[in-house]
């Protein structure tokens, strides 16, 4: 036989390629690189020796928070959300808080929203009642609920405040399990309810809604999410019927193997509602026609009116429990365009869709833009969106250390504060379960959990402010919602907690510590087609090299309404060397500020205001 | 002369096999989108005595040739069931023998999950497993999902965020 030798060539190639092909194919798979510590949806099982989520104090750690409720008329305020085994979904995520100024006097007052009960909503037993607490300053409160008409005694969710009718007082609109309202503020220290004569009576599950002035008229329009689309008389299983045919024993109503409340997954989402005030002062339903309305029906839990980029409309962010962000974009003709996906926050950078709660809103970097931070689910961490201009963002918070100390934890209300006055956006987040049986096992988290405090590092990272044993660091609550604000005037602003089935908890700031600081009101012109109480505006203040950023929201934290008065830390800074002020109207103004460590009202156009009751803080100078 | 033929129709037949398992391996894969996308995906998944709604948002499908479909798709277990969702959280549908990471999966419907330790598992729906595989991660991918499918060099990804298994049509 003679040798070919080609022929042999394209034969051996042949061969040896089907073995390569062969060999390829029985090649293991990849081993899986080690799990990096990044953003997960909820995990698998694990079990600890200890829960992480109460009792982490340090001896060493300064006071910063005093718990002072007891010390209030609010300890007797009791929030009161279905029965104590939360069978069903709406006894779970609960109430939010409004600090506000309703009467005018220049002190920040406190309206604390109530759940409901099952008995109550079927007319057998009385309501709980929400409750207006009128600020007299030095930390005494008045409770004037009865007086101000502001009871709701419905289940209450979010609150969002605004002066939809520009009169120069305070509104607020409430979110119900049921049908919602909105409380004019008749200017007399009493409220009306007008939701059914102005239109905005919505029904459902409303949660937190967010005023502004989206289509620039200069009237405050109203966005409302929906949660879950729940009919009381159609429940889905709960944990105490496990053992029944169909029950959550035999489907996926489980939390680590036990059964627990069915959902939101697996039950009908609700759709969203944007309110358009027309001229004469009614309300009309947008929602389609703007491209808002959620026709996914996602489970929306709170929202924010905000300028996501530099175009002068206002964009919406809805933050969405278990389903992708919404980022909507304002197209300044009426619709908006929703960009959560290729914004990058509908998700975290894995990818994953989580269970957003509750959202602050603020420029922690101090780079002009304004950031994103949200809480979610146990399990998983919060997370936190640096805006990288023209609408993308990246998720930070592993760089940004929000990553790992969150996790065990169930984040509710959520804010930026600069607690210390330094001039950077400090993070308050506020938790609490939604299982009670988490207390009946190790899983390494807990019914009541300790709020997070983390201090700004002026570098793009935060780290967790340890608690001062006994301080209100150190102690546990079923949190949900959150408002700041500065109820003393003494520039360092102080926290209420409004706390699932338990009384709130009101945290004085006692930080030694504190920078100088200026706080001020912004008063819009009605007539260059501003809101009256500026609602979308942005405040810059420089100081040397340092430019902050403050918007003014409505709504936002988790289905609460922080004090819209705007507060910034100077740090050592005595004096401001710029004041700009971009008006909701899309306007821009500059402003003279004489002096620091007080408040000032700034009017749109004219200056600043002298205000008689804007109170010059009486305390000593930061050391 | 006699070996040399014998030698030229063997080179002929492996030439012949190869290229027809090369060309059935090449099938041109087309990720579906759009209306091609919904009309593959059903609206609910039976598994383990239940049935669960499709979340379309989170549901993907890949044609092989001209009509031999992998679809899949996340389903609403209800609440935050972070077991359950570990083991079930989306359902496989194939209606040609396919390998997933190399190991040979028959026609069929089935559950998956993957687990936070790197696992894909394949379930039959009776929840008895079927198969489980290591899962890669991608950690350059740009704007992950939930569930998505992406072609190739080597196949069809089938991701979960950032981390995926690669399928192959048989």
């Amino acid at each position: 036989m003679k040798f070919h030798p080609p022929l042999f060539s394209v034969t051996a190639c042949l061969l040896s390629c089907s073995l390569l092909v062969a060999v390829i194919a029985q090649t293991p798979p990849k081993k899986p690189e080690p799990q990096q510590g990044m953003g997960v949806s909820t995990g698998a099982a694990i079990n600890y020796s200890s829960r992480r989520t109460i009792g982490i104090n340090d001896p060493k750690a300064p006071l910063i928070f005093e718990d002072v409720t007891d010390k209030t008329p609010l300890a007797a305020f009791k929030h009161r959300s279905g029965g104590p085994q939360k069978e069903y979904i709406f006894e779970t995520p609960s109430s939010g808080v409004a600090i506000f100024d309703y009467d005018g006097d220049g002190l920040p007052d406190i309206y604390l929203l109530n759940g409901s009960t099952m008995a109550a909503m079927g007319g057998k037993e009385k309501a709980p009642r929400a409750a207006l607490y009128r600020n007299l300053g030095n930390w005494k409160f008045e409770d004037v609920t009865e007086k101000a008409g502001v009871a709701n005694e419905r289940w209450g969710f979010g609150v969002a405040v605004g002066d939809y009718d520009n009169d120069g007082h305070a509104d607020m609109y409430v979110g119900n399990f049921g049908v919602s309202r909105l409380y004019h503020n008749n200017g007399n220290g009493t409220f009306t309810d007008v939701a059914e004569k102005l239109g905005v009576a919505r029904k459902g599950w409303s949660t937190g809604p967010t005023w502004g002035d989206y289509d620039n008229d200069g009237r405050l329009d109203l966005f409302v999410p929906g949660y879950v689309d729940l009919q009381l008389n159609a429940l889905p299983p709960s944990p105490g019927e496990a053992s029944k045919p169909g029950g959550v024993g035999q489907n996926f109503c489980q939390f680590r193997g036990v059964p627990v409340m069915c959902g939101p997954r697996g039950l009908p989402g609700e759709g969203d509602t944007l309110y358009r005030q027309k001229a004469d002062g009614k309300f009309e339903d947008v929602s389609v026609k703007a491209g808002v309305d959620d026709p996914q029906k996602y489970y929306g839990f709170t929202a924010a009116f905000v300028h996501v980029n530099e175009d002068k409309l206002l964009d919406l962010l809805v933050v969405n429990d278990s389903t992708p962000k919404q980022l909507y974009i304002n197209k300044g003709d009426g619709t908006f365009e929703e960009i959560g996906y290729p914004s990058g926050i509908a998700l975290n950078e894995n990818g994953r869709e989580q269970a957003g709660m509750g959202l602050a809103v603020g420029d922690y970097d101090n780079d002009g833009r304004v950031d994103f931070h949200i809480t979610n689910f146990s399990d998983d961490s919060n997370v936190l969106y640096h805006n990288d201009g023209e609408g993308n963002f990246t998720d930070v918070t592993f760089q940004a250390g929000l990553g790992e100390p969150t996790i065990p934890f169930l984040g509710w209300g959520t804010s930026f504060i600069d607690f210390d006055n330094d001039s950077w956006l400090d993070l308050f987040v506020v938790n609490g379960h939604v299982y009670p049986v988490v207390d009946e096992n190790q899983w390494g988290t807990s019914w009541a959990q300790q709020a997070l405090l983390f201090r700004n590092l002026k570098n793009g990272k935060f780290e967790r402010v340890a608690a001062a044993p006994g301080s209100a660091l150190a102690s546990a609550w079923p949190g949900r919602g959150l408002a700041v604000g500065d109820l003393d005037g003494d520039g360092r602003l102080d926290l209420v907690v409004n706390n699932i089935d338990s009384k709130p908890a009101v945290l004085r700031n006692t930080v030694a510590a504190s920078g100088h600081w200026l706080a001020m009101r912004l008063v819009g012109d009605v007539s260059k087609k501003t809101p009256r109480d500026a609602i979308g505006s942005i405040a810059y203040l420089t100081t040397g090299k340092l430019r902050q950023r403050i918007d003014l929201v409505s709504g936002a934290v988790y289905c609460s309404q922080n004090d819209q008065t705007l507060h910034f830390g100077l740090g050592s800074a005595t004096k401001v060397d710029k004041l700009e002020v971009v008006w909701a109207n899309g306007a821009m103004e500059v402003f003279n500020v004489p002096a620091v460590d007080r408040i000032m009202t700034v009017e749109q156009g004219k200056g600043e205001k002298p205000d008689p009751k804007s109170q010059i803080s009486n305390r000593r100078s930061p050391p | 002369m006699n070996n040399l033929r014998i030698l030229a129709v063997l080179v002929g037949l492996l030439v012949f096999v190869t290229s027809a398992s090369f060309v059935r391996a090449q099938d041109p894969a087309t990720v579906l989108a759009g209306a091609e996308l919904s009309r593959v995906v059903p609206p609910g998944f039976y598994f383990q005595g239940q049935s669960a709604p499709t979340q379309m948002r989170n549901a993907a499908a890949v044609r092989f040739g001209t009509n031999r479909q992998v679809v899949a798709g996340l389903v609403d277990t209800s609440g935050y069931a972070a077991d359950v969702r570990a083991k079930y959280e989306g359902f496989l549908i194939t209606d040609s023998p396919i390998t997933v990471n190399g190991s040979e999966l028959g026609i069929g419907a089935y559950g998956f999950g993957f687990s936070d330790d790197g696992k894909f598992g394949l379930l039959d729906v009776s929840g008895k497993e079927v198969l489980s595989t290591a899962t890669s991660k991608d950690n350059v991918l740009k704007r992950p999902r939930p569930l998505m499918m992406v072609k190739a060099a080597d196949g069809v990804r089938l991701y979960s965020g950032r981390d995926y298994v690669t399928i192959k049509v048989r």
